[in-house]
């Protein structure tokens, strides 16, 4: 039950009723500190969200808690705005920010834990794109969904792509593209995998700004991304299908 | 108006849509990058030399006329010469790659900081382009539209700021933002000028405030005060290019009074004509990735005949195209504006 005012306020952009029912219920418990934390992290209030997740911890609420019930049930109303165009780039980016703030203070907790992540995905934007924020938004909602990601950063090199799924055993690639002149190097990078063997080995997702499903599926990927929720999601759906 | 029996050169047909006279018919126009691999080894001038060097530049920016048969040259044929002469650090590529900013290390942070370093206009990266425009004025005479470019402030910022601090500081510092945008400004007069005295007849504005990272309210609240005065400024007719999601933030562009606006894919061509009400003329819009460079001649002659029935006053690619794109796909254009104007007005 959501109790905080501004939070109701913000609930009411998600209007899929099977997306409320998911949503609202991470806010079942009706606790006003994660509430408060979901709250300050939709609006972009890095430091509070940084004081607040402190305060949690210090108050005996765990981390899986604090992460699941503040994080990430704020995220996901962030995700649905941003779907839905009530909000974009930069908005989404004090968000994200803000979840930064918030994850310092709960990251080494749950590596000392040793929970193992629902899997391991490599990302990377493809050769010859430098451009990075959409990649960025996508590997901090993984992680916040639970997975462990590696970035190979902007520009990336079939091979590396290919040499970081052998080196992490990973079984999921994400590759990003901004321009519609690099988006031909996705194709060319699963075409790697397949010269190297090793297509069988992976499922492959791809996003970016201009990237569509009918590309995606003329490039031979297994998912597309429409954005950061999405990329989260299809990952999820293909963890799955392995 | 279309009327078949005007008597138009290239440039007369280029220069009259943008102005809003009469046309025997719509220009094929290529207000970002049509050039390919294929044209690249055809004349012998592959990237990224032909992006820095006059001579090679001018040769592959004059296969738009030669070979592709389109209205319009343009020798710039990406958007980062005035950020390579600002400083910023490069990456160059090869041939069949197209050559980026690092925006990831980017080099000013704050307004204070945006200084036009002596003898910009004499860098190497922009010579390619003023003196290119030079050499091909001579070539083509008055026959064929020579398309400049200069970069807006919003999509300089993006390179000199980094996308992402840039994009931050415009929610937590908006009066800083407008600031930088105000003092970049400049560099895309200054640039823009001296393509200008080069021979240019009309500039490309690229400035990427683009709905798939903006909101509509950010044309309003930090670019068309600015995009207005570029009008005023530059005294040619001005193209303004914004790639992505721009419905929503069409009818403000519209009052920009620049002379057209250059739109995707991602907008049907019937929307943008409603959208912008008349108020600007629109270049576009056939779809790069999937149309240009895997689709066949007859998808690429579909999207075009959408585009004129929908009455999009100049037709081009939507943006600058995959360098692998095959030339019988730039070919279908031309062709198929005249099949459109054949059996339209001449039946």
């Amino acid at each position: 039950m959501i109790k905080h005012e501004g939070l109701k306020e913000e609930f009411k952009y998600v209007t899929n009723p099977d997306e409320q029912e998911h949503i609202g219920g991470l806010f079942a418990s009706g606790d006003m500190l994660m509430q408060e934390i979901a709250y300050n992290l939709i609006t972009g209030q890095n430091d509070q969200v940084g004081i607040l997740v402190k305060q949690a911890l210090d108050e005996d609420y765990t981390a899986n808690i604090v992460l699941d019930d503040g994080l990430i049930a704020g995220m996901a109303i962030v995700g649905v705005k941003f779907r839905d165009n009530i909000i974009f780039v930069p908005e989404v980016l004090i968000s994200a920010r803000a979840m930064k703030a918030g994850m310092e203070h709960i990251e080494p907790i749950l590596s000392a834990s040793g929970v193992k992540p629902i899997g391991t995905v490599i990302m990377g934007t493809v050769k010859g794109d430098l451009h990075d924020i959409g990649k960025n938004l996508c590997i901090m909602m993984l992680r916040g969904g639970g997975f462990s990601v590696h970035d190979l950063g902007v520009d990336t090199k079939p091979d590396d792509f290919i040499d970081a799924v052998m080196e992490h055993d990973a079984a999921i690639v994400g590759m990003s593209a901004l321009l519609t002149t690099t988006m031909p190097n996705m194709g060319t990078t699963i075409e790697a995998f397949e010269d190297a063997g090793m297509r069988e080995e992976v499922k492959i997702m791809v996003g970016g700004a201009p990237v569509t499903q009918e590309f995606a599926d003329e490039m031979g990927a297994d998912a597309y991304g429409a954005n950061a929720v999405d990329c989260v999601q299809k990952a999820k759906d293909l963890s799955a299908a392995k | 108006m279309i009327d078949v029996t005007l008597k138009l050169n290239k440039r007369e047909r280029v220069l009259n849509a943008l102005t809003g006279k009469d046309v025997d018919r719509p220009p094929v126009s290529n207000p970002t990058n049509v050039a390919t691999v294929e044209l690249m080894d055809y004349v012998n001038a592959p990237f990224p030399d032909a992006c820095r060097d006059a001579e090679l530049n001018a040769r592959l920016a004059l296969t738009g006329h030669t070979e592709l048969g389109f209205d319009s040259i343009a020798p710039y044929f990406t958007i980062i010469q005035e950020s390579s002469a600002l400083g910023c650090e490069m990456q160059w590529e090869q041939k069949d790659n197209w050559p980026t900013v690092r925006m990831g290390n980017p080099i000013w942070k704050t307004s204070s900081d945006i200084k036009i370093p002596a003898g910009f206009l004499e860098h190497k990266d922009n010579v390619a382009i003023t003196r290119s425009i030079h050499i091909l004025r001579e070539e083509v005479k008055n026959e064929v539209a020579i398309l400049g470019k200069t970069m807006g402030p919003w999509t300089l910022a993006y390179h000199v700021f980094g996308v992402e601090p840039f994009l931050l500081m415009s929610i937590d510092d908006p009066a800083e933002t407008r600031k930088i945008l105000r003092k970049l400004k400049d560099i895309t007069v200054l640039f823009g000028q001296a393509q200008i005295d080069a021979g240019a007849d009309v500039l490309v504005l690229p400035d990427h405030a683009t709905g798939d990272l903006v909101s509509g309210k950010y044309y309003d609240d930090f670019l068309l005060e600015l995009h207005q005065e570029l009008v005023d400024d530059l005294k040619v007719p001005l193209i303004l290019h914004i790639c992505g999601r721009t419905i929503d933030r069409m009818p403000s562009i519209a009052k920009s009074g620049m002379a057209a606006f250059h739109f995707d894919s991602k907008n049907l061509p019937v929307d943008a004509m409603e959208a912008v009400n008349n108020g600007i003329n629109l270049v576009g819009n056939i779809n790069n990735p999937e149309t240009l460079y895997s689709k066949t001649t007859k998808e690429v002659r579909e999207e075009v005949f959408r585009a004129l029935d929908a009455g999009v006053q100049l037709i081009a690619p939507e943006c600058a195209i995959p360098l692998k794109t095959k030339i019988e796909n730039l070919l279908a254009i031309p062709d198929a504006v005249n099949e459109w104007v054949s059996n339209k007005f001449q039946s």
